[in-house]
């Protein structure tokens, strides 16, 4: 039966186009127990964490997705023709950052704290469907209100806004910066 | 004041950013290597080992004045953020000259707003490199979720384009010349004849043309205007097919593989 499960996952996990969440495989294999869905899924992510594959299962975004393993980038990018994958911007990257920090955030919320208009980076970042709105603020002006979206969580490979670097993690990093100036 | 978590920034406090040239079309001008005003602020903190809540506001404050006056042929645009961070500095300067009638101590500090948004913007930034850590090592993870569409052969993947779709990308390019500084030296004749044997000889053998790559060789707006019609004419005989990936990208037009054997008929 644990194969079995095992094996239906993969097919579920296989045909999904985004992250598949245990929520859903539980709800797809109804009345299989919890623990034995854990296993089968951890049994999942094992198999191919094995050499010889090509792909591997990951959990990200709050789900299980298949990808390509990291060493086989460089023919990935040739199949797709991408000579270099386009990485954020840095003004992009900043302003996700405070997004995630701060939300729900307005624009003028997240240009204050960069202390730079960012009404040109947010709209770049929606296109990315990095960030969302979710409304508007019941203020002067009825601003809208964005968050990060799932596809954040995915970009970064985190599974919740939990994941998230912590306080204590930053604080490491701002120790290093200044003792490496010293 | 009891909802103020002590990191957290107090938004009604600061002052709307002044919109930006970014705003306007999406062209980003960049000083040097600063992010903006906070980064440069930051910078020139560290680099005289300050500790950020003890700031001497009239040492940095000219230090960022004469950083911005060593900056002749910055965009003006993108120059108001800076300025107005300046002003704040100046503004909190003032504030610390000025005599009070209660002690220092039982006042607030007139820096701790400009203090409070450094400590945040300084974590902002440390969360950032930590970020682009995991988005370096995320991308070479390939996921169908991100996959752009696969360089095709197949027609079948695009959406054949309309009449309106064709007229606004010649007008996309119109406007992308007249933005040149290019002049015609001597005009020409162009017969609508010539122009449908010329895009017959670029279009034969299968071949695909670029559209606005082939309209950025015409020489005057006639000819580019001919050119056009000629391609229109083409669409509407259904003798060549347009399509386009996306909105506002360029047109690529091909015969129809009927058309390219009995060819061009007049």
């Amino acid at each position: 039966m644990s194969s079995d499960l095992k094996n239906i996952i993969e097919a579920l996990v296989f045909i999904s186009q985004e992250p598949l969440t245990l929520d859903r495989i539980k709800a797809v294999l109804e009345g299989a127990p919890d623990e034995e869905v854990q296993a089968a899924v951890d049994e999942l992510l094992q198999d191919y964490a094995a050499a010889g594959r090509g792909i591997q299962v990951v959990h990200t975004g709050g789900g299980y997705i298949l990808s390509t393993r990291p060493e086989h980038d460089r023919w990935v990018r040739r199949l797709l023709q991408i000579e270099r994958k386009n990485k954020l911007s840095s003004a992009a990257l900043e302003t996700l950052s405070g997004i995630a920090y701060h939300q729900p955030v307005t624009q003028a919320e997240i240009s204050a704290i960069r202390g730079v208009d960012s009404t040109y980076t947010l709209k770049t970042l929606l296109e990315k469907k990095l960030i969302k709105i979710i409304g508007r603020k019941k203020a002067p002006g009825n601003p809208l209100i964005y968050r990060t979206s799932e596809r954040f969580l995915q970009y970064f490979g985190l599974n919740s806004l939990d994941e998230l670097p912590s306080e204590e993690e930053i604080g490491k990093i701002l120790q290093e910066e200044k003792s490496s100036e010293g | 004041m009891p909802e103020n978590a002590p990191d957290a920034i107090p938004f009604e406090d600061i002052p709307a950013v002044p919109v930006s040239a970014e705003a306007r079309d999406g062209y980003q001008v960049r000083l040097e290597i600063f992010e903006g005003p906070l980064d440069l602020l930051l910078f020139l903190i560290r680099k005289k080992k300050i500790d950020i809540q003890d700031i001497p506001i009239a040492a940095i404050t000219r230090d960022y004045l004469d950083y911005l006056n060593g900056k002749v042929q910055i965009n003006l645009d993108r120059e108001a953020e800076f300025l107005f961070i300046a002003a704040l500095l100046i503004y909190i300067k003032s504030q610390m000259l000025l005599p009070r009638e209660t002690d220092l101590a039982e006042q607030e500090d007139p820096r701790q707003v400009l203090v409070n948004r450094l400590l945040e913007y300084q974590k902002i930034k440390a969360a950032c490199s930590l970020l682009r850590e995991r988005e370096e090592d995320q991308i070479l993870q390939w996921k169908r979720t991100f996959l752009p569409p696969l360089p095709g052969e197949s027609e079948l993947d695009f959406a054949e384009v309309s009449l309106f779709d064709l007229a606004e990308s010649f007008f996309l390019m119109m406007k992308r010349r007249s933005a040149e500084d290019t002049r015609v030296i001597r005009g020409r004749d162009v017969s609508y004849e010539e122009k449908m044997k010329e895009l017959f000889g670029l279009l034969r053998d299968g071949q695909v043309l670029d559209f606005l790559a082939y309209f950025a060789t015409q020489e005057s707006l006639e000819e580019a205007l001919v050119s056009f019609f000629c391609l229109l004419e083409l669409v509407k005989s259904r003798q060549a097919v347009a399509v386009q990936d996306e909105l506002f990208q360029t047109i690529r037009v091909w015969l129809r593989k009927d058309a390219r054997r009995t060819g061009h008929h007049e």
